[in-house]
């Protein structure tokens, strides 16, 4: 009877999961292999129709590695900002640390359109950066900041810099100082302390970060559609558009399901490399 | 050696001032006099925030997100709260297996489960109309932030104190009334902040699962800004950033731990 009750206590959320998770995205694999039709979303029968189609124009088919590369591009821009920041956080005082650590989280707290809004007030041929260089007399036409990859790189680092920080943050406290300080007493120098001690022994942060900054990068839309102003193309942006715009949902499921599998394999690989516990 | 130090002090000021360099050109920009998104301003003024306020667009898109992020958050805290005393409490040797399920939504590309969501509801003949669709996937948005913070409430805590009290002559619903809730409380108000703030701001589900008519804030801004330059748009950032302020900061004056 106790077991019973108790057992209630999860079955709404189980439920919830179970009908609107689970069984949605086997919808979308089911889809991927609909028969495409005129004038509605799919129509009878099962076909490969929406994996060839990608695979055979180029349009689509290439845009699967400028994602990747896009995705693996901001991963690296957001260790290489946030891993200085989280040991910074992690070595501060204990009266730093709540401000610093609101910063890192501050753009969390805002939503990611008017974020990605701010960075085209900043970037734009007009925007901040281009007026105040021009006005200083140090360019004579706008710099391309906008519109590019550089532009949907940095906005996106912005974006999911937290992502990088939060998981590096966790394991960095998990080292205790002792060991710093023994290696220290032992005469080692700063940075081959942070080479054998503290890098190692973060590792496990770095593997989540990264894993986490590159899905969130290679599946968002609103930064690469802002910033990128439609000229940069990523996988998801053509997913939507097969999906929202053109009704072609058995195409757009099989893109979806493409680049999942891909980044999927991109992250196994990954693990690999990096000797990822799990592995 | 000695140089490398205020280097890096340089970089990670660099990356604070990077972290907040967006935030603070958007405000700066909604207080901007001229007709253009121009820098530097024309002059300081309030006349897009009175542009906003006389807008029912936006004023219709923010009320019809707070309304939207306060019942998913509702649903939500029932339900997370009862999936995280199970998790805490009675899910044994199946815990992980829980923990992984509920934060599935988290872990997942929202994009893709908003399309999932979309063909789910079409095959069973719901589609978008009616909102259920977009409530759903508000409700399964914010669930795990209500889990998550429920957890380290309940962690480290066996329900000893509730079988004492029930031992004492308590019903079930006053031990949970009069232990367990007062336990949960800090759990429960940092995890609603966290999940209306995420119902308030998320993208993908909304983008996806809006249906015809009224659309949350941050699709209607999305909507503007494809076409328009005026810094009306900045002057709705504004205030929905100084909504989210306001609620964390009341939130912590009133539940925040002291320490």
């Amino acid at each position: 009877m106790k077991r019973f009750r108790a057992t209630l206590l999860i079955v709404p959320t189980a439920a919830l999961i179970f009908f609107f998770v689970i069984l949605p995205y086997v919808t979308v694999l089911l889809m991927s292999f609909r028969a495409p039709a005129d004038g509605q979303p799919y129509g009878q029968g099962f076909s490969l129709e929406g994996y060839q189609q990608f695979f055979s124009q180029p349009y689509y088919a290439l845009s699967l590695p400028s994602s990747l590369a896009l995705g693996m591009a901001t991963t690296f821009v957001c260790l290489v900002l946030g891993y200085p920041i989280a040991l910074h956080i992690a070595t501060a005082s204990r009266r730093w640390r709540g401000l610093l650590y609101g910063i890192v989280l501050s753009p969390l707290l805002v939503g990611i359109v008017v974020r990605s809004y701010g960075w085209t007030i900043l970037l734009g041929n007009s925007g901040v950066i281009n007026s105040s260089l021009r006005n200083l007399g140090l360019i004579d036409r706008p710099l391309p900041l906008m519109y590019n990859n550089f532009g949907v790189i940095l906005a996106l680092a912005h974006v999911f810099l937290p992502f990088m920080v939060l998981p590096l943050l966790s394991s960095l406290q998990s080292i205790d100082p002792a060991i710093a300080q023994a290696a220290r007493s032992l005469g080692a120098r700063r940075f081959t302390i942070f080479r054998r001690v503290t890098f190692p022994v973060s590792m496990p942060g770095v593997q989540a970060g990264c894993i986490l900054v590159f899905v969130l990068a290679i599946s968002s839309y609103v930064t690469p559609s802002l910033v990128g102003g439609m000229r940069v193309k990523t996988t998801t942006l053509l997913v939507i558009d097969a999906l929202i715009d053109q009704y072609q949902w058995p195409f757009g499921s099989a893109m979806a399901l493409i680049l999942a599998v891909t980044a999927g394999i991109v992250v196994l690989i990954f693990a690999r490399l990096t000797r990822m516990k799990w592995t | 050696m000695r140089i490398a130090t205020p280097l890096l002090a340089l970089f990670r000021t660099l990356v604070y001032v990077f972290l907040l360099a967006p935030i603070v050109v958007v405000v700066l920009a909604s207080l901007n006099a001229g007709n253009f998104l121009t820098f530097p301003p024309q002059g300081l003024s309030l006349r897009w925030f009175w542009t906003f306020l006389n807008n029912d667009i936006f004023l219709n898109a923010i009320a019809y997100s707070a309304t939207l992020a306060a019942c998913a958050t509702a649903v939500s805290l029932v339900l997370g709260t009862m999936a995280s005393l199970y998790f805490t409490r009675h899910a044994g040797k199946h815990a992980e297996a829980v923990r992984i399920a509920v934060l599935l939504p988290l872990i997942l590309p929202e994009i893709l489960t908003a399309i999932a969501l979309l063909f789910f509801f079409y095959e069973i003949g719901v589609g978008t109309e009616h909102k259920i669709a977009l409530f759903t996937g508000h409700v399964l948005m914010t669930l795990p932030f209500i889990f998550l913070n429920v957890n380290t409430s309940l962690q480290g805590r066996d329900d000893s104190i509730e079988l004492a009290a029930r031992t004492l002559g308590a019903s079930r619903y006053t031990a949970f009334r009069r232990v367990t809730l007062p336990l949960i409380a800090p759990g429960l108000s940092t995890g609603a902040v966290f999940a209306f703030i995420i119902s308030f701001d998320t993208f993908g589900i909304s983008f996806i699962l809006k249906g015809t008519g009224s659309a949350p804030l941050p699709i209607q801004l999305f909507d503007y800004l494809r076409f328009n330059f005026t810094p009306e748009a900045a002057a709705v950032s504004t205030v929905s950033i100084l909504m989210t302020l306001v609620l964390v900061v009341a939130a912590d004056l009133l539940f925040g731990r002291r320490d």
